[in-house]
């Protein structure tokens, strides 16, 4: 029993990325020393946070069978049209409260079209980020909306004087989609549908209902990524975010959750969005050329990707 | 008829799963010109040694021999290049393709320029090639236009085209009508003039006696023996295919049946399921037999709300229920064990507790999870159906056929349900399982659940059923008592001769 435990825990994707992360970790602190800095540390959480949060929606997405790739244009509208109404001088918590709206708009409308025409989420996320893209550049008529510090107490706060407010936020979210996906009845609908729609529908699940409500929480994580975004930048445009999206995916599967859906979870996400901020600012302490880091980037995903088929292929032999 | 030359010899070829024996020393020789039925009930190896021809399974031994060469295993490329053929329905086909594009696939006839498909000179070719077999259809046509009598004459005339010398079919009249089914006959005589063998597989034993050289007829995996046609008959036949010893049967014991508690009236859904009324009683086992696509599955689905039925209602003690959804059937009581454990009823990327416990979670009004008690039912379930399994958090897809079964079974008990509708219970089961699931339907019966058991497999229909009612394309043809009931007769209801 304590055998089969070890081996589980040896084979486990989580423990591998711990093991990267920190040989990473002590090869760069090595080189120089400025790395294992609490500045630096904290750094790395809050250049992260946003990622997180995307990530965590994607995280609860991909393991229900789902995909978004419109997150990105959801956050470039959501933060050019806060800009805006903030350049108004609207009240922020009106601004707020718009912002989180659209974005759940948004998501709902990737899902019901998904849905409806029952056409992959992936197809209706594509359409829809040209849709909002092209939403955004006409309201902002392609230019950056730039609020001055009007929006910068979420991006500068740090509590206590050094724990970022980013860094918390970002934490939290972590934790509630652990909750969400362990513990809840809704989280164990995330698993059953991504695993097997039709046995899910058979098992008295509604499936439908279910999957806006997917979207719909991802859309509210969206756009508490643009407000953080928003603040952190002090000004936005259409595309604000972009690319963001393909990170996250990133993200949830060097963390070990498969595409396929149906398995994974949130700590593997966090260590996921972790190295990638990891590599990114290790590069960075190196002096290395910046372009190296895409490269990092996609050669990490190959790698967790070839290491899940393995351990894979592993299991089913050891049968 | 036998008199061409050999083209094919099957030689003690045996598969085993696990301990289940589905192929035990199947030996034939095909010869050119030849049509050899293989005859068995569902269960008896028919595709399995189908399968292994087309190069899809891997036999564990014998040989096969063909074009000189022996081979102890084909894959499915080889096969094709050997000229096996495998007709199978509906696949196969590009539907957005034309009908000669089809025939050429992956050998394109090119004109001068290079990478340029010569589409006059295959049209000209196809059209040559279906008129030899005398099909008729339009070599222009777009595959998506076809019926599906004209795709399976396609897929015919594409072996034909390279160079086939066994064809394979597997229950190819299955969804034919009679004019279609007649032009069909006539092309397997024409194939059978060309020198090609033929094996052919189908339910429909007149069928088989009208078309057949020599019928070859396995029983559970067995051989049991290999006949010229002109030597046996129908019944012959039958008493071959079925005809077990008493040990094969599980013996039940009885329960006393109560007062009727479902009721199943005129249920109607397309052309498929046709005006079905029976009723069931606490603690009866009412067993469904019938032929595969006779309508068993898709009365099921009707009953559970899979299928939204045309008509019909469904009566649960006296009071009748509106089922538009499985959420409705669950709720009132109604459980459906599908007959496809894969896709429709395993979690497979999920451990064993969360597959159990997951309509328990469900039918909860609570948000939140309570872990210690999923863990609990989770175990006690697992106890009580002797699930063999490491630990409640291992994945269903470690464990065996039998105990994936058990784990679904599991998950419908957790619900205080009136009625069972079991679909081929012990499909994919191995023997010592399959018992165990026999004496738990029992336990179900005596404690007053209602119960429907769809089954092909005569031994559990007739040791199971209280009653047994026969479908056959799409109706109820009759019910009857258990008693003195043979297989031989089953098998008459069944096919309607």
């Amino acid at each position: 029993m304590a055998n089969t435990m070890t081996n589980k825990i040896l084979r486990a994707q989580w423990f591998m990325l711990l093991i990267v992360i920190i040989a990473i970790s002590v090869v760069t602190g090595l080189i120089n020393p400025r790395f294992f800095r609490l500045a630096n540390i904290i750094n790395i959480f809050e250049q992260i946070a946003t990622l997180g949060v995307v990530a965590s929606g994607a995280t609860i997405l991909i393991i229900s069978g789902n995909f978004d790739i419109s997150v990105g244009a959801i956050i470039g509208l959501t933060a050019s049209v806060m800009a805006i109404m903030i350049k108004a001088s609207v009240p922020i918590w009106i601004v707020v409260l718009c912002g989180i709206s659209i974005a759940i708009i948004c998501d709902l409308f990737v899902g019901v079209t998904s849905i409806v025409f029952k056409a992959p989420s992936f197809i209706t996320s594509l359409a829809s980020s040209s849709i909002f893209s092209g939403i955004a550049l006409a309201i902002t008529s392609a230019t950056l909306q730039t609020i001055f510090g009007k929006f910068s107490f979420i991006g500068s706060t740090r509590v206590f004087g050094v724990v970022p407010l980013m860094f918390i936020i970002g934490i939290a979210v972590y934790l509630v989609v652990h909750f969400i996906l362990k513990f809840t009845r809704f989280g164990r609908r995330v698993y059953a549908v991504g695993s097997n729609s039709q046995a899910a529908y058979l098992s008295g699940i509604n499936v439908n209902a279910s999957k806006l409500l997917f979207f719909i929480i991802n859309g509210l994580l969206s756009g508490i990524a643009a407000i953080m975004l928003l603040s952190r930048i002090g000004a936005a445009g259409a595309s604000t975010g972009a690319g963001i999206e393909l990170q996250a995916i990133g993200a949830v599967v060097i963390g070990g959750t498969p595409i396929s859906g149906g398995k994974g979870g949130i700590f593997g996400t966090f260590l996921g969005v972790f190295l990638m901020g990891l590599i990114s600012n290790s590069l960075n302490m190196l002096q290395a050329t910046p372009y190296l880091q895409n490269l990092a980037t996609g050669a990490l995903i190959i790698l967790a990707v070839g290491v899940s088929a393995l351990s894979r292929r592993n299991s089913k032999t050891s049968l | 008829m036998a008199d061409g030359e050999t083209i094919l010899i099957v030689d003690q070829i045996t598969k085993r799963y696990g301990s289940h024996l589905v192929l035990d020393n199947v030996s034939f020789h095909l010869h050119s010109g030849e049509v050899i039925c293989i005859v068995g009930e569902n269960g008896a190896g028919k595709s399995t040694l189908i399968k292994i021809l087309s190069g899809a399974v891997k036999p564990d031994s014998g040989k096969i021999n063909i074009k000189g060469k022996t081979y102890a295993e084909l894959h499915p490329r080889q096969s094709m290049q050997l000229g096996i053929a495998t007709i199978y329905q509906d696949v196969e086909l590009i539907d957005s393709l034309t009908v000669a594009d089809n025939i050429f696939l992956g050998n394109e006839t090119m004109n001068r320029f290079p990478f340029i498909v010569d589409a006059n000179s295959q049209f000209e070719k196809s059209r040559r090639i279906l008129q030899t077999l005398h099909i008729d259809i339009d070599e222009k046509a777009l595959v998506e236009s076809l019926s599906a009598a004209q795709k399976q004459n396609l897929q015919i005339a594409k072996a034909f085209h390279q160079d086939a010398r066994v064809l394979i079919m597997d229950e190819p009249t299955s969804s034919l009508g009679v004019e279609e089914k007649r032009s069909l006959i006539r092309l397997i005589e024409d194939l059978k003039k060309r020198g090609l063998g033929i094996i052919y597989i189908s339910h429909y034993l007149e069928e088989i006696f009208e078309i057949g050289d020599t019928i070859l007829i396995l029983k559970d995996g067995k051989q049991v023996g290999i006949y010229p046609r002109e030597d046996v008959d129908i019944n012959f036949v039958i008493n071959k295919m079925v005809g077990r010893d008493a040990a094969m049967f599980f013996k039940r014991e009885s329960v006393p049946l109560g007062e009727v508690q479902v009721k199943i009236k005129n249920i109607s859904w397309g052309n498929i399921v046709k005006d079905v009324s029976f009723d069931v009683r606490a603690g009866e086992i009412f067993g469904i037999g019938g032929l595969v696509g006779s309508g068993r599955s898709e009365l099921a689905a009707c009953i559970f709300g899979m299928a939204r039925k045309d008509n019909g209602e469904i009566i649960i003690n006296g009071k009748a229920v509106q089922i538009q959804n499985p959420r409705d059937a669950i709720k009132n009581k109604i459980c459906l064990i599908t007959e496809d454990r894969k896709k429709y009823a395993l979690f497979e990327p999920m451990n064993v507790q969360d597959n159990i416990v997951i309509l328990n979670t469900e039918l909860k009004s609570k948000a939140l999870l309570n872990l210690e008690e999923e863990k609990r039912i989770s175990r006690k379930i697992i106890d009580r159906l002797h699930i063999v399994v490491n630990n409640v958090e291992e994945s269903v897809m470690n464990l065996s056929g039998g105990n994936q079964q058990k784990t679904v079974l599991g998950r419908w008990l957790l619900m205080d349900a009136v009625l069972f509708i079991f679909d081929e219970p012990t499909k994919g089961v191995d023997i010592g399982a399959k018992e165990e699931i026999y004496k738990l339907i029992v336990e179900l019966a005596r404690e007053g659940k209602s119960i429907i058991m769809i089954s092909s497999d005569m031994p559990e229909l007739l040791s199971m059923s209280d009653r047994i009612g026969i479908m056959r394309d799409g109706q109820l043809i009759k019910i009857m008592e258990n008693h003195n009931i043979s297989e031989q007769t089953l098998i008459h209801d069944f096919i309607g001769i």
